[in-house]
């Protein structure tokens, strides 16, 4: 229940015509002023109720929420020289005022095309014509789902596993438990990769999780292996920049301060690059992604790799020079 | 040394600490960052998102069609004759041959129809738009006109619908006075060459745009637009502002957080404590600098996007909310791993609590209830009077207050120090207030503070549940009420059996029951009277605030909801705390049900 209230909410928000589809219900339309072709487009719709009144019962009738919106046609010539101009009146600030607007864009929509019709002869370059079908429904949830939401979806673990492996890295020197842990036979580097892979492995883990939970809701996310591949190399990208950030801090603060500051910054210069992993995320998912995404990937682990050794190196520096390590 | 010196010297202490830790190693990275941030925000306005590239295929016979949809980054575009096309028909979600568009039937096939419907009125657009004679191309234009209209909070218990919808044909009268509204004129007020300049401005195609243009535009559109230009004022501006205003006030509360916490960490706060300052100085002394650094921001923000400076004065009080908060995370974590994610879990509880109220906008006193929607009241140039603010924000100040009370108290040795998990942590919080000579009046002080958070756990429901259909909404409502204030009311008591087993003894039950009724019933009368006269109105108010009709009545309620979950501890020890909770939420379900029956019989 509350999850579909926020589904509703988060597409309205992505795209406001949507919720068109969610209302069922008929709407009352005032009419004020002079007759014109407005009114046949109206009859056109059943869920669209016209009254005609003069404005100022209308505007009383709109206050009170009697009808949901009010228009006002001057009795200017469909084929005058100057244009229509019609006012329209809505309620302020009101979720239904959204819904009665994209209902009357419609309706304007096919009374603005008849007037063009009625001015034509005046114009002198026309549109290539296209014919649509019929089109089917109202739902857009298409382009929210697989474009937004699974992308954001799978690759929150990475994020939140980054920033965990902070708190364990920053926690173990500041808690001053690092050198009880160094004075067992496990080596400084072997502690860092052991954090870092602990980290690693959730990705994946909630990544395919929310694909489950995903399905388990009738959304079906194809070619879920890839996705997850490229889920886990980005991951683990992520958490050694959170690891090198926390060894060379060792203090939450700073340490969580610089890396949000610097996911903020890899984030927008990764989406603004065409073929980032985002996209291709999207693209896997929807089933139109070209063997590209392999090379894609195979750069971010080149990357990864590199940056693991980066790691490896930074860590054992580190360790040889702390105290009581080996 | 007096209160005030004190303050200021830890003030001061805080302030120079963080600046010169933070400061040696973080600053200069952080000013890089910040210049890469800039360059990549730079490169990002000029390549654009490439979020959503290619996830259409569209197979095309025609060039001059292809232009059509070439500039639209989300399709992919196979350009071949028309048989090579058919032949390979599945590999595409949207073929177009001689000028007719097929859909492929899959729930991708029409999403991609939709987009390529936008992309092609988007185009026949821009055509007419070079037009000669503008007013050919563009015959009808709108002048869209917001009228004000609230409905009270009663208006769906009286029988009156929210919505306006139309079931019969006949012309609904008007039932109060028809005032007069002169005519607006015909003719176009704007020049043409002004419309010829919207037009070409229009060109926003990513359904993303219309947020980053929010506040430039400063709220309103143009003056006058096309049918196609018309589109739906945004609901949830609010979401926007709980991005621009919200965000950075929690990202700096975590810095309070962490200061805390790192007090705790490997008792470096310990000097601090020895000292001859009191902990109220501390905790006071340690808060001000973020409390400053948090207006600071909130106001730097208002001066660049340009809006009324008077939006500080409804944030203030978040600023403390989030301040006390971060108070009490600091001190009851274990590890970082517990702070980041119980403060993660607060975040998004008090963005929901915030946000979610501007969302029913249309119900005003719900929505009033969330300090953004005076934000967004403010930003719409409507203002709001002395009486709103004190309704939004009273809550906030008094919870703020409460936990900032509790921080206090317990900014001792014992209670910074000791390693345990965090609710006992937070139990200990609350026996902290629980003296051993006088526990019935503390028990009853105790309650009384629970009011405004039970309040603040009740609005929320009462937002959550308030559009679900009437009888649903009712129930829902009832049995989450009655669960929290049970929570509530055996918050005291359960720590005070924690802390000392033997405490529960009948003798003892009976009075600390006795004690936390009467305060619970004190503190919901002080806190209705200062503000919720309206909402007790309706019937949603009757079944939250019930226990006012008659004093007697709640007060033997809380009293018995009490003895049940005390009885059950007492007998089966704190393993039966949770079946006690139920039993008791059941009994004061079955009571309310009663009482509203009772009500609306």
């Amino acid at each position: 229940m509350f999850s579909s209230f926020l589904m509703v909410g988060l597409t309205t928000m992505y795209d406001p015509e949507a919720i068109e589809g969610y209302s069922t219900v008929n709407y009352g339309v005032g009419y004020a002023g002079a007759e014109s072709a407005l009114i046949d487009e109206f009859e056109k719709r059943p869920d669209l109720v016209l009254h005609r009144t003069d404005l100022d019962a209308a505007l009383r009738a709109l206050r009170d929420r009697r009808v949901a919106a009010v228009v006002y046609v001057p009795d200017t010539p469909p084929d005058a020289e100057e244009p229509v101009m019609l006012t329209l009146y809505l309620i302020q600030n009101d979720l239904q005022s959204s819904v009665i607007n994209v209902k009357l864009k419609e309706v304007l929509q096919g009374y603005e095309e008849e007037l063009r019709e009625v001015r034509a002869d005046r114009r002198t370059s026309f549109p290539i014509g296209l014919n649509f079908p019929e089109s089917g429904g109202g739902e857009n949830f298409f382009e929210f789902v697989y474009g937004l939401l699974i992308p954001l979806l799978v690759l929150l673990p990475a994020v939140v596993s980054a920033a965990l492996i902070i708190d364990l890295i920053t926690e173990e020197y500041q808690r001053q438990t690092l050198e009880t842990l160094m004075s067992t036979p496990v080596t400084f580097r072997e502690m860092v990769w052991g954090k870092v892979a602990a980290c690693a492995i959730l990705v994946p883990v909630q990544a395919g999780a929310w694909l489950l939970l995903l399905r388990a809701n009738g959304i079906a996310v194809n070619n879920a292996a890839p996705i997850l591949l490229h889920v886990s190399a980005g991951g683990l990208f992520l958490i050694l920049v959170g690891a090198l950030v926390g060894l060379h801090y060792r203090e939450r603060t700073s340490a969580q301060f610089i890396f949000s500051t610097a996911l903020v910054v890899v984030f927008l210069f990764v989406l603004a690059v065409p073929y980032n992993p985002f996209n291709l995320i999207v693209r896997l998912a929807v089933d139109t992604a070209s063997p590209v995404h392999w090379l894609v990937l195979a750069l971010v682990a080149g990357a990864t790799a590199l940056l693991g050794w980066a790691a490896t190196a930074y860590a054992r520096r580190v360790g040889e020079a702390a105290p009581g390590t080996r | 040394m007096s209160l005030v010196s004190s303050i200021r010297t830890i003030a001061t202490w805080e302030l120079n600490r963080s600046m010169t830790t933070m400061g040696r190693n973080v600053l200069p990275l952080a000013a890089g960052l910040l210049v890469l941030l800039v360059l990549v925000t730079v490169f990002a306005a000029q390549s654009g998102v490439h979020m959503q590239d290619g996830i259409y295929r569209i197979g095309i016979d025609d060039p001059d069609v292809a232009r059509v949809v070439a500039t639209d980054s989300r399709f992919t575009i196979g350009l071949a004759d028309g048989p090579a096309l058919r032949e390979n028909r599945f590999a595409y979600d949207v073929l177009i041959l001689n000028r007719v568009v097929y859909v492929a039937d899959t729930e991708k096939g029409r999403a991609a129809a939709r987009t390529l419907e936008r992309d092609y009125k988007s185009y026949v657009a821009r055509v007419a738009a070079g037009e000669p004679d503008l007013f050919a191309a563009y015959p009808l234009w709108i002048d869209l006109k917001y009228v004000k209209s609230e409905i009270d909070f009663l208006a769906t218990q009286s029988g009156q619908q929210v919505g306006a919808p139309a079931t019969t044909p006949v012309a609904p009268a008007p039932s109060g006075p028809v005032e007069v509204v002169t005519l607006p004129p015909s003719a176009v007020p704007v020049s043409e060459d002004d419309l010829r300049e919207q037009l070409a401005e229009v060109g926003s195609d990513h359904p993303l745009a219309r947020y980053t243009g929010i506040f430039s535009e400063n709220g309103q559109g143009a003056q006058l637009q096309t049918p196609s230009e018309l589109s739906p004022p945004l609901p949830f501006d609010a979401l926007v502002l709980v991005f621009v205003f919200i965000f950075p006030l929690y990202f700096t509360s975590q810095f309070f957080m962490m200061s805390v916490m790192n007090e705790r960490v490997g008792r470096t706060g310990e000097p601090l404590l020895s000292t001859p300052v009191r902990p109220s100085a501390i905790v006071i002394g340690k808060a001000l600098p973020y409390f400053g650094i948090m207006i600071f921001v909130s106001a730097a923000i208002t001066l660049f996007i340009g809006v009324p400076v008077t939006i500080l004065l409804p944030l203030i009080p978040v600023v403390i909310f989030f301040l006390a908060n971060a108070l009490i995370i600091g001190m009851a974590a274990r590890s970082f791993k517990e702070l980041s994610f119980v403060s993660i879990f607060f975040s998004t509880l008090a963005t929901s609590y915030l946000f979610f109220p501007t969302v029913f906008a249309n119900t005003h006193v719900i929505s009033i209830i969330s300090p953004l929607t005076l934000v967004v009241l403010e930003i719409q140039g409507e203002g709001f009077t002395a009486m709103e603010y004190v309704y939004s924000t009273a809550l906030f100040f008094a919870t703020s207050a409460v936990l900032f009370y509790v921080g206090t108290v317990n900014f001792r040795e014992e209670r910074l120090f000791s390693e345990k998990p965090l609710a006992s942590r937070l139990a200990d919080f609350v026996s902290g207030g629980i003296s051993r000579d006088h526990p019935h009046l503390s028990l009853f002080l105790i309650a009384a503070f629970t009011i405004p958070f039970v309040f603040m756990a009740q609005m929320m429901t009462l937002v959550l549940f308030f559009n679900f259909p009437m009888p649903l909404s009712l129930v829902l409502l009832t049995v989450s009420a009655a669960f929290i204030e049970e929570v509530a009311k055996s918050a005291g008591l359960y720590a005070a059996a924690r802390e000392r087993p033997g405490f529960l003894t009948v003798k003892n039950l009976c009075f600390g029951a006795i004690a936390i009724g009467f305060g619970f019933l004190a503190g919901e009368k002080l806190l209705l009277f200062a503000t919720l006269a309206q909402i007790t109105e309706s019937i949603f108010g009757s079944i939250l605030f019930a226990s006012l009709q008659v004093l007697w009545m709640p007060l033997l309620l809380h009293i018995a909801g009490v003895l049940i979950t005390g009885t059950f501890l007492m007998i089966g020890g704190r393993r039966a705390y949770v079946p006690g909770l139920l039993v008791a939420s059941v009994v004061h379900c079955l009571y309310n049900l009663y009482f509203l029956t009772g009500v609306l019989l």
